[in-house]
């Protein structure tokens, strides 16, 4: 297990329905990443098509393992260089079931996928219609340590972040595609996951517009005290690296034992609560 | 949350730029070269097009300035020409009165005393002008609709609001005249009281009986599902009031939306044929 990694975030402006053209910004932020000394590059949401896809999805999802992960893991093993990235998922059973899903690549191969798990059908967004939502929270054990992936509106829902962090990751990584109107939640909700779990977090957002929707960008890594590593620009692409060292999670673990105050007599409440909301 | 006047204080700054980076990204992502739009003089279209060209440059925004003979005011054409001059777009004005009358003349059932059907094609003629220009220069139409004045309606359909893009369809009047002063439209047409111009001494207050001040607080209320009573008693107003502003907004529906149809195929136009905006 390392000590330190350096983790490079890619705000792309993706464009929708095109993968040729996203898969090649792709590569070029991966050459780049790895030219900074990244071991991991972690892509926003959906960067692979973009994200309003709307009637576009069913078309455009693919299976995992398949041609666009293909492509990508040669990519992670000539940069040698792992990858998070987003993309559609379909099922490996039947078409009409699809996944907003985050892939995770290392220098040797696929290493796993997350399926979004909380899937927004509010406002502007409307996942219900075409996603199904994930029931899995893995965390990866891999050379770049435990790996715990989470999508964008996942990061709402502290419960998802803690049974990452319960399941021993180190670092949690949060893809996103949140649009302007909700920077300050994602400010302060990427912020409060790391500091409650005393875990490190990478967000990585998109930038661009999508039928008027505006990408705000402002990728950030976060320590578990809180302190901002690395800060993408707001609005426009951008790549920023950072290092993460996980000696210090032990020190912040000490200085804020919340994993040691855990009762797990409330989670038995919540349960019995929201069942009843 | 009160409604108080507050509840409309826009942070211009954001506005600002976020709706020069619309423009920019949809005349761009179009393949236009740049845009066509109505200026009247007036705060919205003057905002527009000066937003239009801080986004694009002046020499890709004409501002067509369209006066009929009934309703020309020269007050009016001079704001036009304040406009264009401080940020540097180009202007045209071409009277369309003869145009108009010739459709008097050809309208087998045409009434003049019928002020809104004559009214609303005027605004169909300006519409008509613009795409012209637009399809001959490779633009797109920049349309200057407020979110007001669209929630309740009061507008032309097919006419005024026709465009391919509305940058400040989100903003209400009063927002738009905050977004106005902030980027440096003269306070005389930041302030001018608003008028569609499609009949002489027609001022938009006057004719929908209610302040914008007023108007824009109701319609913020309702858009986040505040009750018509809940509005009253926030704003010490007739409920029946709120009730007529509400029975509007919803009424209004078929203005802001496509043409409905019977749904029978397996997806349908405008129902659930969900296509994004893109490039391919």
């Amino acid at each position: 297990m390392p000590r330190k990694i350096n983790i490079a975030l890619a705000q792309i402006n993706c464009r929708v329905g095109d993968k040729k053209h996203n898969m090649d910004l792709m590569k070029k932020h991966a050459k780049q990443a790895r030219e900074k000394g990244a071991d991991l590059l972690v892509f926003p949401e959906l960067s692979l098509t973009g994200y309003l896809t709307r009637d576009l999805t069913y078309n455009l999802a693919e299976k995992i393992p398949g041609p666009s992960v293909n492509s990508l893991k040669q990519v992670s093993r000539r940069e040698n260089l792992h990858m998070v990235f987003g993309m559609l998922e379909h099922s490996e059973k039947t078409r009409g079931v699809i996944y907003n899903t985050a892939v995770l690549l290392g220098p040797r191969g696929l290493i796993g996928k997350y399926r979004k798990s909380q899937l927004p059908t509010h406002s502007v967004f409307e996942e219900k219609r075409y996603f199904r939502p994930g029931y899995q929270l893995p965390v990866f054990e891999t050379d770049i340590g435990r790996v715990g992936l989470t999508i964008c509106y996942d990061i709402f829902f502290p419960e998802i972040s803690r049974l990452l962090r319960l399941k021993g990751a180190q670092l949690i990584i949060c893809i996103s595609a949140s649009p302007a109107v909700r920077r300050k939640f994602f400010e302060v909700f990427t912020a409060a996951r790391a500091m409650e779990n005393t875990v490190f977090l990478a967000y990585t957002n998109l930038v661009g517009i999508e039928d008027g929707l505006q990408f705000w960008g402002g990728s950030r890594i976060i320590a578990p005290s809180g302190h901002i590593i690395a800060q993408a620009k707001y609005d426009e692409e951008d790549l920023v690296t950072g290092e993460v060292d996980y000696s210090d999670l032990k020190r912040i673990e000490t200085f804020v034992p919340t994993l040691r105050d855990l009762r797990p007599e409330f989670f038995d409440s919540l349960k019995t609560h929201t069942e009843d909301l | 949350m009160k409604l108080k006047t507050e509840v409309l204080q826009l942070d211009s700054t954001t506005a600002e730029v976020r709706i020069k980076r619309f423009i920019t990204d949809y005349v761009e992502k179009s393949e236009a070269t740049g845009v066509v739009l109505n200026i009247s003089g007036g705060v919205d279209s003057c905002t527009t097009a000066a937003l239009s060209s801080l986004a694009l440059g002046g020499s890709k925004v004409l501002g067509i300035f369209l006066p009929e003979e009934e309703t020309r005011n020269t007050v009016d054409a001079k704001h036009t020409k304040i406009i264009a001059e401080k940020f540097g777009f180009n202007l045209e004005t071409i009277d369309i009165s003869s145009v108009l009358k010739a459709c008097y003349h050809s309208l087998p059932i045409y009434e003049d005393q019928d002020k809104i059907s004559k009214g609303n094609l005027k605004a169909r003629m300006r519409m008509i002008f613009l795409y012209y220009y637009a399809n001959r220069l490779n633009r797109i139409v920049c349309g200057s609709s407020d979110k007001s004045e669209t929630m309740i309606g009061y507008f032309t359909k097919w006419g005024d609001v026709a465009a391919d893009i509305s940058p400040l369809m989100d903003l209400y009047k009063t927002q738009v005249r905050q977004l106005a002063l902030h980027i440096g439209v003269p306070p005389e047409i930041a302030k001018k009281p608003s008028t569609p111009r499609l009949w002489p001494r027609q001022l938009a207050e006057h004719e929908l009986g209610i302040k914008y001040e007023t108007l824009d607080l109701i319609l913020f209320g309702l858009e986040r599902f505040m009750t018509p009573k809940e509005i009253a008693e926030h704003l010490k107003l007739p409920v029946t009031r709120i009730e007529e502003i509400k029975k509007r907004w919803l009424a209004a529906e078929h203005k802001r939306r496509g043409p409905l149809t019977a749904k029978l195929g397996y997806r349908t136009v405008g129902a659930d044929f969900r296509i994004p905006y893109t490039t391919q």
